[in-house]
Parts: C-alpha cells; structure tokens; sequence
C-alpha cells in the first residue's frame, strides 16, 4: 500500500501540472492475491501488484483521457500530456458541463490489516481444511480462495479530493461428485470473519445431496431461488435498467415508470455503499460520495443511479455511481440490496406443493433488455420440492424469465440475506416465487 | 528487462525453484468511441509489468509486478517461490510440463499503416461519418468505436528460452439501436460487441468500410421493430459467417480446452462433455466438420509467434471429418495425458499466470456457394449476427439469439424475421451440418473480449468461419 499523503500528493501533482480548465486524477493500488484449487489440490496460485493513474481533462467540452501503470515524474508528466493532447484533438461534448463538485462527506475506510496482510500460508491452510472434507468424502474439491487489499484516491482541479482503502477476501468452494457439484461463497472485508466451516458444509452437503439427479419437464414450476440465484438475476438488471445510461438509451423498462408500481409491493431494491450489508466504497470513481437510491420502494419505482454526466443532462445531482471514466457501462449500482421478508428458507420449502429449489444459475444473459427477458441455466444444485419437502436431485435446466414479472410473483421472501460479490455487490434473501419458466434441458 | 530477467531467474532459482519463466510486457492502448453524433471518449492507456511463474517443491507460484527494477525482480521472484511452496502442501503429485523445443527469437510484426501514426482527427472522422450515415429516423442510439493496441512482449526461462514478439491490433465496429417504445431492436456492423478486430494495422480499418455500411444496419433495425416474430419449431437454419463464429467459440472452443476437460476451472467456468475417452473416436459432428486450431494465420486475431510457454504457434486438427481428435492444451496438461503439446497457453498481461486459450479456432470452408445452402432448404431461418448467447457449463445445452433474421421457403430467401433464437445439444447440433460455404465466404472473425479463468482474464481469440446449414433445429421466439 502506497499510503494516503502519498498518493493525494501524486494526484495533486497531476493537477497542478495540467493546463486544461478542468482536470481530475483517479489512482488505484491494489495488492491481489487469489490460491485456485481443483482435483483437490492447489492447481494455480497467483498474486501481485498493480496500479493505475487516470487523468481525465476537459478542455472547453473537449474532454480527453490517459491512463498509466506508474507515478514516477516522467509517467506523470506524460499521462498529463497524453490527456490534454487527445483532448485538443476532440470534438466538443455538447453534454458535457462539469467534473464533480467537492460534497462534505467523511470519507470511510473498509479496511482490514489481516485481510491485506493475509498469507499464501494461511490461504493454503483454509484450503486444506476444505480439501480434507472432500477426500474423506471420496468427492473433489474445487474453488479459490481471493484476498485483495485497495487504494482508490480521486482529485480534480473543482476541489474534489477523497481517499479510501479497503480489503476484500472471498472464499468459494464448488465441491464435485460423479454425477453432481454443490456450491457456496462467501465475502467479507475481513478474511478472520469468512465461516469456513458454513461454506464446506454447504458445499458438501448440495454435491452430496444431489447426486444421480433424474430429469424432469420443462414447463412452469414454483421455486425456491437461494440469494446466489437471485441474486444473478437482480444484478443483471443493474445494467439493463437501474442506471441513467439504460434510460436514456432506451433499454431500461422503468423508462416512464417513475412513480409507478411496476413489482410487487413485497419488493424493495435499493443501492446504498454505506450499508454494513454490502461490500462497500464511500464515492465513486469521479470522487462523488455514495447516496441510497431507492429502485423500488413498496413496488414502486422510486429512481435510478447516475454519475456526474448523465446528471448534468437531466439537471441532476450525481448519486455517485460512476465507474472509471471514461466508460461504456457508467453509471453503475454498485451495492445493489434487496430488502427480506420474515420468511426463513425452511419454512418456504414447507409452503411448496411441487416445485425446483435452485441453488445457483449459470451463463445467465439478457435476450431482450428492454422487456428484462433472461435466459441461463442451473447450476451446482437443482432439487425438486414436493408437498413440503425436497425429494429428489434434478438435471440442470435451462430457463427464459421475464425478471419484472419474476418480481411481481414472489410469494416470501427470507430474514437471512447473502452478500454476493463478484465485481460488483449484491444483496439478496431466499425468495419463493411462482411460475418460473424453465424451457429445456441438458444431460447432467 | 535484461537485468530484471537475470534477476528474477537467478533469485527464483537459488530459492529452490525447479522451473521459472519471467514475462514482461509493456503496451500501448487507445479506445475511442462515439455515440449519437458526438464523441464519447477518447482514452489513452499505457502499461508495463512483468510476471514471474515457478514450481518450487512440486507446486505452481506466480506473482507480478508493475515496478520495472532488478531488485524488484528479487522480491517478486522470491514471492512467486513463497506462493509456490504453499501450493506444495496440497499437492498430489509433483507438477511437470512436456518437453517443448527452446527458442531464442524475436518477432516483429510488421504492419502497412501504425495505427498510432495515424491522427486521432481522421479516426473520429470515420466514426462520425459512419454515425451519419446512421442517423435515420427512429434510431434512438448510435455508437461507433475503434481500439488500437501495440505491446512488446518477453519470455524468458530457466530451460534457456528467450523470446520477443510485438503484437498490433486494430479493431472497430458500428451498431444501432431502434424503439418504438415498447421492444428494442439493434444491429451491428460487421459484427457485434464491438465489430471485428485483426492483428493488423490501420489498413484493416479501412479496409471495413464502416460508414458504406451505416445507413444499411439503421433501416434494417427500424425494420425489425414491425418485422413478424421468428417462428418457432423444428427446422433447418443457416447461419451467417459472424453468428458461426460464437457458434465455434461456444461450442467448440470451450470444451475442447484440456484445463477445463481435466477440472480445472471447475470453479468458475465449469468442464467439459469432451471426457478424454472421447478423444479419438467421438462422433463431434457430421463428415464434412473439420475445425482446426491454427494460430499461424497471418493476421488473425487468436493468432502469435509463441504461445506464453514458449511453444510455437501450431495448426492443429480439433476435429477431423466429424471424429474429435484434439485438445486445446498446454505444456502441463498435454504431460499428463501424454499428447504433444500444441501452444495455447497465454495470459492476457503481465499480472496474469498463463491458461489454456483458444487461438484461431476455424470451421475450416466447405464446397457449397452461399445460394447453394439457401437453395436446399423448404422451409428454415437465415441466421445472422449474434444477439445473446448462453451455454451450460459442460458445454452441452445452448440457446444463441442473433439480431436478424430471414425466412427461407422452397429455397428462398423470404422476408425479414425478428428475435430468432435456436437452442440444442452441442454434438447433436454438429452433427446436423450438412453444408458449408467454400472459401470465398470464409472470414476470420476476431473475437476481443473471452473470458476465462480465476482471476478474469479477457483474451483475444479468433474464428475463421463460413456460413453453414444445420438441419432439424429447435428454433425458439420470445414471446
């Protein structure tokens, strides 16, 4: 780690050597560390450091950016060149207005020293312990085990001026059998908080229990989705339509929906980067500190995220959701929560006649974003529920679902939510929901 | 780099490190975009590291590095044998790679325009163009973008190789959106998500012709929004070049790639149906299905000198006359089942550990004319350029969606059809090929943006492919 003073000294470095009217530095460090293991051993163990220097510069409207790995002087004062030069040779962005503005908010960090200083000992040491279970269970171990520790640091010549660091581990475990795999992760800021023991018998247990699965029709079943399988398929309406960009581009289906209940009224969504139930940052990448937005509240739709762009052109605020700019897929919810309900995993099960409990989807991807249509298929554990109880394993099914009407039939939903981090965060309960449309089928 | 390569070495080494590699790249980037008329964002990137790769006491260790110094060659070198010797405590067995020749070389690749040479001023004028000629009435999105990179890159290790090659690639692409309030409809040129991209210069870029193409993708998307719905059902299907190049990288690339066979990336991407018993004797299409693994074909994307072992680059057969000979593998992997190892390890920078990558994987040509294949077929779909795309993690049952379509009755090409999507299993699809266009429609599609592995890495891959037929397929609509 480079440190605060230091890094706020590179970006303000890059500020007063550019002459552009206004100009803004991004840093990020990072210290990632990631021990792969597959067939029950250690198969790909990898690690390093890395940075990046982003400076972006506006000149009039002609806006222009340069990205480096390096802050030593010559790299600096070559980034600041690169940037001003591009922007010089632009066409005026007639949308352009203004970088952001400095807003008080205490900047937070979500750090932890045992994360940042985790081991490739004590890595392999977790892993061990996972691998010992599904040897002794005759079955092969699979996953990765991810610490990384984060600068991010933003500064612009408008005043902005913010730093954070934070660390993040997870810990996943795909556990195969013969004919089935069972699967759990979990992530935290803080490695010591990851409950090893949970994610082995989780995993174990859904490859255990789903061995020799049987098929069963495609058609419209009641389901019990787990927070990873909902999750995936909240998450992938962050792109499609929680942001300014999707509105404005005509994908969103909350275009003209502002206002009006479009989901259930059991379904509340929201984004908030300071929530303890989240994988957090305080600001976004153009140093605007995080606000909640609330998606739908009650069913309703109550707004979407933006960066500082796209709420110039509405005569908004940024809700401080950029990405690094400049970039396609801005602004984003980065720390997307579902509220629960007080219903509890096992008390669902009990309420299904016939039904598929999903513990995870796989390769899911829109068809049609603007009607929220998605496709994908099962994965690492597909059960089929009948009067009350899960009876027997069964083969991966591809499904097609309509996410806004998936979210106008949810029955219950769980007290227990699950952090899901990949790149993004998302937060989500076991959900029960009726007529899921499950369309084919595979061999295994 | 000279000094650091020894540094590293000798370090990893003396640390009890049995095998090392060090590779350091440094690269240049540049990304524009436009979007309804305006300039969306021109970005400049450069970046150099290198990484060092080890097995100490049996088990593998990588670490990296963007600080370019000897003595930071030490301490990443030392890390890399650290990590190692904590991979050693699960090991089963001792980790050994295939012997491979060792080459001292360097490649240069030479290019007619540098596409860093040419002002950014005529490339926004192209997009801009092109944006143009894509403003028609209804088009409520229009982007344009161009990538360019170059990077140097060098591999050395302590079997004495020492290898240099320079890599240039130029890509860009064109695409539209259409509403009318309640669907979307989009189409691309010359190829979605980004367009195509080859390991050329400039030329390649004019050579697309972006802006003639324009105003064609914005009336056929406007079109679509009234077009009736695909019909559902089991019929024949062509696919167009483009749409058979993810039909490739899906379904033939993926589970043809030994790490993932062998469980590998378990994990994240998933295995594969192609079992090693199969290797051999699998019935993985139809007779007249030939795909190789070639990453000598000049200029294309998926292609190199030498893979990032060292290995120089190959064409091999994947599958031949419809029987599954070939794996994609690596120097480790082809070790354990006692193959030759054909060069497909590859990382996508310097802080990323080599996997197993598809190269340039080809559905080489057939002997039929485009018309030829219409002609044949009663009642089906023409296919063409990729919408969605979705594929278990065995790589069996898939379901692909493409932005346009055309109906085909008594063996022509009939009117304009929205939402097709078709879905099977990936043997019994292949086996259903019983045409394929000749070389004179055959192109090789670079695909920039494959992703594979833990941690991500986003690699460039390529498909020469030709439009192809396919009997009895499951054709689907959204409804």
């Amino acid at each position: 780690m480079i440190g605060k003073e230091r890094v706020l000294d590179i970006l303000k470095n890059v500020i007063s050597l550019s002459s552009a009217d206004q100009t803004e530095a991004l840093f990020m460090g990072e210290e990632s560390y990631l021990t792969g293991f597959a067939n029950n051993y250690i198969h790909r163990n990898v690690g390093g450091k890395d940075c990046s220097l982003s400076v972006r510069v506006a000149i009039g409207k002609k806006v222009g950016s340069a990205m480096v790995n390096s802050f030593s002087d010559d790299a600096v004062k070559k980034v600041v060149h690169d940037a001003i030069l591009i922007a010089k040779n632009q066409r005026e962005n007639l949308d352009f207005v203004s970088f952001a503005k400095p807003e008080k908010r205490k900047d937070k960090d979500f750090f932890v020293e045992a994360t940042a200083n985790c081991t490739p000992e004590f890595r392999a040491e977790y892993v061990s312990k996972i691998l010992s279970k599904t040897k002794a269970k005759g079955f092969i171990g699979s996953g990765k085990f991810e610490t990384n520790a984060l600068e991010v640091a933003v500064a612009n010549s408008l005043g902005v001026e913010r730093y954070t660091k934070l660390t993040i581990s997870t810990l996943k475990s795909v556990v195969l059998t013969d004919t089935s795999s069972g699967y759990s992760e979990y992530s935290s800021i803080d490695v010591n908080k990851i409950p090893l023991d949970d994610i082995i018998r989780e995993s174990v247990e859904i490859a255990e229990k789903s061995q020799s699965p049987v098929p069963v029709e495609p058609g419209k079943y009641e389901v019990i989705l787990t927070p990873y399988a909902l999750a995936d398929l909240i998450g992938s309406l962050s792109y499609i339509a929680l942001n300014a960009r999707a509105m404005n581009e005509g994908m969103s289906f909350l275009i003209g929906q502002i206002g009006k209940k479009v989901v259930g009224e059991n379904i509340t969504m929201y984004d908030d980067g300071f929530s303890r139930e989240t994988i957090s940052l305080p600001f976004d990448f153009e140093g605007v500190p995080k606000k909640k937005v609330m998606f739908f509240d009650k069913g309703v739709v109550k707004g979407v995220v933006y960066d500082t762009l796209s709420a110039y052109k509405e005569g908004k605020r940024s809700t401080g959701h950029s990405l690094p700019q400049p970039n396609p897929y801005s602004p984003y919810p980065m720390n997307l929560i579902m509220e629960g309900g007080e219903s509890s995993k096992e008390k669902m099960i009990s309420h299904v006649k016939k039904g598929l409990y999903v513990q995870r989807f796989w390769y899911t991807n829109p068809m049609d974003p603007r009607n929220t249509i998605i496709t994908g298929m099962t994965r690492d554990g597909l059960f089929l529920i009948e009067k009350g109880k899960i009876t027997k394993p069964v083969k991966n099914m591809r499904f097609i679902e309509n996410i806004a009407t998936m979210l106008n039939n949810v029955l219950e939903l769980s007290k227990e939510r699950k952090i899901i981090y990949d790149t993004a965060s998302v937060t989500a309960p076991y959900a029960r929901i009726k007529d899921f449309t499950f369309t084919g089928k595979t061999e295994f | 780099m000279q000094e650091i390569v020894e540094s590293a070495l000798f370090t990893a080494k003396r640390a009890g490190a049995s095998y090392v590699d060090i590779r350091s790249i440094q690269r240049e980037e540049e990304d524009i975009t436009t979007k309804n008329g305006a300039v969306d964002a021109i970005k400049h990137t450069g970046s150099k590291g290198f990484g060092v790769r080890v097995i100490a006491n049996g088990g593998w260790g990588f670490s990296s590095s963007f600080i370019a110094t000897p003595e930071e060659g030490e301490r990443v070198a030392n890390e890399a044998v650290q990590i190692a010797l904590a991979s050693s405590k699960t090991k089963l067995e001792d980790a050994k790679m295939s012997d491979s020749k060792v080459y001292q070389d360097r490649v240069p690749q030479p290019v007619k325009i540098d596409p860093f040479e040419m002002p950014i001023t005529k490339k926004i004028l192209i997009l801009l163009e092109a944006d143009k000629a894509m403003n028609v009435h209804g088009i409520v999105v229009r982007k344009g973008s161009m990538h360019f990179s170059k990077e140097w890159k060098t591999f050395a290790s302590s079997e004495g190789a020492y290898i240099e090659q320079e890599r240039i690639v130029s890509g860009a692409g064109i695409s539209v959106v259409a509403t009318d309030g309640k669907e979307m409809q989009v189409r691309s040129y010359p190829n979605s998500f980004g367009g195509d991209y080859q390991r050329k210069g400039f030329e390649f870029i004019e050579e697309m012709n972006l802006v003639s193409h324009g105003k064609e993708i914005a009336e056929q998307s406007i079109k679509l929004l009234s077009a009736k719905q695909c019909p559902s059902g089991t019929m024949d299907i062509v696919l167009e070049s483009p749409q058979m190049a993810l039909q490739i990288h899906e379904s033939v690339g993926h589970p043809t790639e030994l790490d993932r066979v062998l469980g590998e990336e378990a994990s994240f991407a998933g295995t594969s149906f192609l079992t090693t018993d199969k290797l051999g004797t699998f019935k993985y299409g139809s007779d007249i299905v030939n795909i190789t693994a070639d990453a000598t074909i000049p200029g294309a994307l998926g292609g190199f000198a030498y893979d990032d072992e060292g290995v120089k680059a190959k064409r091999v057969y994947l599958v031949k006359n419809g029987i599954f000979v070939g794996y994609l593998n690596s120097r480790e992997t082809a070790a354990k089942l006692d193959l030759e190892v054909m060069g497909a390890m590859r990382a996508d920078n310097w802080n990323k550990m080599p996997i197993i990558r598809m190269t340039s994987i080809n559905l080489e040509p057939g002997d039929k004319t485009f018309d030829e294949l219409i002609k044949g077929i009663d009642h089906g779909i023409l296919m063409g350029t990729n919408k969605s795309w979705s594929i278990d993690q065995n790589r069996l049952n898939f379901q692909f969606g493409t932005e346009i379509g055309w109906e085909i009755k008594n063996g022509k090409i009939q009117e304009m059809v929205k939402n097709p999507t078709y879905t099977g299993i990936t043997y019994e699809f292949w086996r259903k090929c019983d045409g394929i266009a000749s070389k004179d429609f055959w192109h090789v599609w670079g695909v920039p943006n494959c992703g594979k592995g833990e941690p991500m890495q986003v690699m460039q891959v390529s498909h020469g492919t030709a439009p192809a037929r396919f009997r009895d397929i499951q054709v689907g609509v959204l409804k």
